[in-house]
């Protein structure tokens, strides 16, 4: 089917994303709960992106493309709102985040400076106990990433969202660390936290 | 230079642990590699790598890094210059080569090493030494795999990808616990069962993926191939079997089809242990499925009939037409980085590279024309060999490289044995090992993060390897030690980088005509491949690569194992690999996979270990017919009764030790997997002081 992307034409598969026809004709929207290894998720709201007819902003993961769809990657309201989605995340963050992850880059590209509004922040909570895996719960966004990472990439059923709205946070095993969990060490959860949440140890002091 | 704010620089290369062959990116601060991360566009890894290949990188700045080369003086070593060392070989080759001839001189090249490596050292011990004695480590693991392959399709190598898996409906797992030993591919399968693939699982274990099977069968050890003929005859006379595809493309259906007579599902039950029913169910399992993949590890190939299994297994393929399209592939699971590659680039001892023969006159004749020295149309000794004419007083000098043979290899005792009786011996090495305790020149070589070429993957894939970090002290790449000591010898390779010996290897070899290290780029190349540069993801899709195009079905009985339970020795012990831990372990115990897993234990079924007194956590002794170790006992139902499994990480343990002299048929790859022991608990602490039986 063929679909338009920022006044550019694109044939796409059936089945295939707003988000794959934006990367087709080499267009961009940020993403955040994204990872092209991982089922498309929808969690964080940052891909929105305006479609014509549609009444209101959709996320471009996880919106299949229908034929003739006209597509805004540039749209006024998905850029508002994701914007200021981005900025909510932050200000629970007790630290901006390190300039390298995934969420700082996001940040900049949608030009999200301090936040304006300054509330009650995550309190430090580290678990160092594993060799070379370390989680800094305060970092987490609850994007899931690296629950799906566990489930859909590697397969060892790890990690679990617990906890809602504020004190939303990734669980490993029964919240007893890494050591005690199903873990086989992988990495694969350090690899997709767009936020250091969870890192190497060996990378805390670089 | 490196996108990330934390690196110095970011440099892509290939995983040097398994065979799987992950694409990785080694981030580096400060002349070290500090992170490790999986390349996104890693054709077998697709983003993914498992905690060897991300984390076990520590051991590349372990202060017992061998940092100069070492020469013997008295019981201990004294350090050297690089021109004594080399004098020393040059000198001790030429007197060993004069007053004995070449054929006293052997070489051992690596699966660990990269294939240029390889190559170079085939090409030192053929041309600079005047010998075939050349071999590699992947006789101890693959060479009936190989052997078998090239028998029954044509080709040594999987006749697919791994993501074939992501195609098939069903698979058959024979021998191989993927989930520790290869985990990125591990986890590909346990994601396709998730999704619905229907696997069958055969393994003495319980394994990881058995419990994601929708059947798992457990045959006593060393009866796979009556397993195998178990599932063609019912194949056969369910008629599940494509007679096209038999009519077409393969040869010897009729001899096949007399002896599987034979083997009726009750007949193989009373061989395996394993239910008729259960035999019946797995056929129709894989018979049924439109297609389906075919992987095995070394619990197929490391028997006294291993490389005949590993026939009647491509004969299921074959039966049923699953071979040569998407989703239908045979896939072994090639135990190291490079166990492909060395074998390709001829580091055996009767062939050259891509396994042309070296009695194969015009073949020979090509390489003496690039080389400029006449060779030798004799076939080499094989490893097992190579110790057996030590022994006798034949063989005189051997270069081991990347490898510890008094650690890995079978009967311990002989080969120590072996080793004594040479006059000289050179290792070249990243650490000193049991091995080159026996050494008179230790050389320092490098780690595969710290050199460049290519390995080949269990895809046939040829992927780039390029340096992260600079080898340790004097410590030289493999390639600048092989091509220096050539040199000293009088024979000159001419080549300064690796990538000129990539471009020999493909003037030389019309099955890599295509290859350079520019083509491989980051997304390798599969071979064959073509003058052009096109490459083969999958093989056979309309013809095999034998004589006429047909494949042969192979008619093979079961025979049984080289070692049996008997009154003395009750339990048959199985050898295999931990996920924390890669083969000898030189690498991962010098990192904080140690912290993950320690030591090793003995997994023993409750029925045999409440009849011998053995609970969880106590020592215990194993012995068998030719030597003795101890260890700890671990009591799981993940074992069938009568059978024993440990790992052979440890050097403390060598449960090597244990394994006896009986070797496959056709190519001489130990039997690992089949060892009747004797397991008794022992009072106090394990002595952790290996003892050789009668002693």
């Amino acid at each position: 089917m063929r679909v338009a992307v920022d006044g550019r034409e694109v044939e796409v598969a059936t089945g295939a994303t707003l988000l794959e026809a934006v990367r087709a004709v080499g267009a961009d929207v940020p993403t955040l709960c994204f990872d092209e290894r991982q089922m498309p998720f929808g969690a964080c709201r940052i891909c929105l992106v305006g479609v014509a007819g549609a009444p209101g902003p959709l996320p471009a993961c996880t919106t299949p493309c229908r034929e003739g769809m006209v597509i805004d990657t540039h749209d006024a309201t998905s850029r508002r709102v994701a914007t200021a989605i981005v900025e909510l995340v932050l200000s629970e963050l007790p630290v901006a985040p390190a300039a390298h992850t995934e969420l700082a880059r996001v940040a900049a590209s949608l030009e999200v400076g301090e936040p304006r509004w300054r509330g009650a922040t995550h309190p430090s909570d580290h678990d160092e106990r594993h060799p070379y895996l370390a989680f800094q719960h305060e970092l987490c966004i609850s994007c899931a990433r690296c629950v799906r990472a566990c489930d859909e990439v590697q397969g060892a059923f790890a990690l679990t969202a617990t906890g809602r709205g504020f004190t939303a946070n990734i669980a490993v095993g029964l919240d007893a660390g890494f050591l005690e969990s199903t873990c086989v060490s992988c990495g694969a959860c350090a690899d997709s936290c767009p936020t250091d949440a969870i890192t190497e140890i060996t990378l805390l002091s670089l | 230079m490196s996108e990330d704010e934390r690196f110095d620089s970011t440099v892509s290369t290939t995983c040097g642990y398994c065979g799987v062959g992950c694409r990785l990116e080694a981030h580096t601060r400060d002349g070290r590699v500090v992170s490790i991360s999986p390349a996104h566009d890693g054709p077998a890894n697709e983003g993914h790598t498992c905690l060897k290949g991300r984390f076990a990188h520590q051991f590349t700045r372990s202060r017992e890094r061998l940092t100069t080369p070492l020469i013997r003086d008295g019981e201990g070593f004294r350090r050297a210059s690089w021109d004594e060392a080399v004098a020393l070989i040059v000198s001790e080759l030429t007197r060993i080569k004069t007053t004995h001839g070449p054929d006293a001189i052997a070489g051992l090249a690596s699966s660990r090493a990269t294939n240029e490596d390889c190559y170079a050292m085939q090409r030192l011990i053929r041309a600079a030494i005047g010998t075939n004695n050349i071999d590699n480590c992947s006789r101890v693991c693959h060479s009936p795999t190989s052997f078998a392959m090239r028998r029954s399709f044509g080709l040594s190598g999987a006749t697919g990808s791994f993501s074939d898996i992501d195609h098939a409906d069903a698979a058959i797992i024979i021998g191989a616990n993927p989930t520790e030993a290869h985990p990125v591919v591990g986890a590909r399968i346990k994601q396709a069962t998730l999704r619905g693939m229907r696997l069958v699982t055969i393994d003495p274990r319980q394994t990881e993926l058995a419990d994601y099977s929708v059947l798992h069968l457990a045959p006593r050890p060393g009866t796979n191939a009556a397993v195998v003929l178990g599932l063609a005859h019912v194949l056969v006379r369910d008629d599940l079997i494509d007679t096209n595809f038999i009519d077409q493309r393969t040869e010897g259906y009729d001899t096949l089809i007399e002896l599987l007579h034979a083997y009726e599902p009750d007949a193989v039950e009373s061989i395996t242990g394993v239910a008729a029913e259960r035999i019946e169910a797995a056929a129709h399992v894989y018979g049924e499925a439109e297609d389906a993949c075919l992987l095995w590890g070394l619990g197929v190939t490391e028997h006294k009939y291993g490389s005949e299994v590993v026939q009647l297994i491509c004969n299921l393929a074959l039966l049923t037409g699953k071979v040569g399209r998407t989703g239908s592939a045979l896939l072994p699971l090639r135990g190291q980085n490079n166990v492909q590659g060395s074998s390709d680039m001829g580091a055996l001892p009767d062939t050259y590279t891509s396994y042309r023969s070296v009695e194969d006159d015009e073949v020979a004749a090509s390489f003496e024309a690039a080389w400029g020295v006449p060779l030798s149309r004799r076939k080499g000794l094989k490893i097992n060999e190579m110790f057996d004419a030590a022994v006798a007083g034949e063989l005189k000098a051997m270069w081991i490289f990347g490898e510890d043979v008094a650690q890995t290899d079978p009967n311990v005792a002989h080969v120590t044995h072996a080793l004594e009786s040479l006059e000289f011996l050179v290792c070249q090495e990243i650490f000193e090992n049991a091995t080159s305790a026996f050494a008179d020149v230790i050389l320092p070589a490098s780690a595969f993060l710290e050199k460049a070429g290519t390995f080949t993957n269990a895809e046939r894939r040829f992927q780039l390897v390029a340096p992260a970090i600079d080898p340790p002290g004097e410590a030289k790449t493999d390639f600048e030690i092989i091509t220096t000591i050539s040199r000293a010898l009088g024979h000159e390779m001419g080549w300064s980088t690796s990538a000129e010996v990539m471009n020999e290897i493909a003037a030389l070899t019309p099955q890599y005509a295509g290859v350079s290290h520019e083509r491989i780029g980051r997304k390798g190349l599969q071979w064959p491949v073509a003058a052009d540069g096109t490459d083969s993801p999958m093989l056979y899709e309309h013809e095999f690569t034998l004589p006429g195009g047909r494949a042969r079905l192979a008619a093979l009985p079961y025979k049984p194992p080289g070692d049996a339970a008997d009154d003395e020795f009750p339990l048959i012990l199985i050898t295999g690999r931990r996920l924390q831990h890669y083969n000898a372990g030189t690498m991962t115990r010098r990192t904080l996979n140690l912290e993950l897993q320690d030591s090793d234990w003995l997994e023993i079924h409750p029925a045999d270990a409440a009849r011998l007194w053995i609970k969880t956590g106590d020592h215990v002794s194993i012995r068998s017919r030719v030597g003795r170790i101890e260890t700890v006992a671990r009591v799981t139902e993940r074992i069938e009764p009568g059978h024993v499994f440990t790992a052979f990480h440890f050097p403390e343990i060598r449960t090597n030790l244990l394994v006896g002299s009986s070797v496959d048929v056709n190519t001489g790859c130990p039997e690992y997997k089949v060892v009747a022991v004797d397991v008794r608990p022992v009072s106090e602490e394990a002595a952790r002081t290996p003892a050789l039986a009668g002693i």
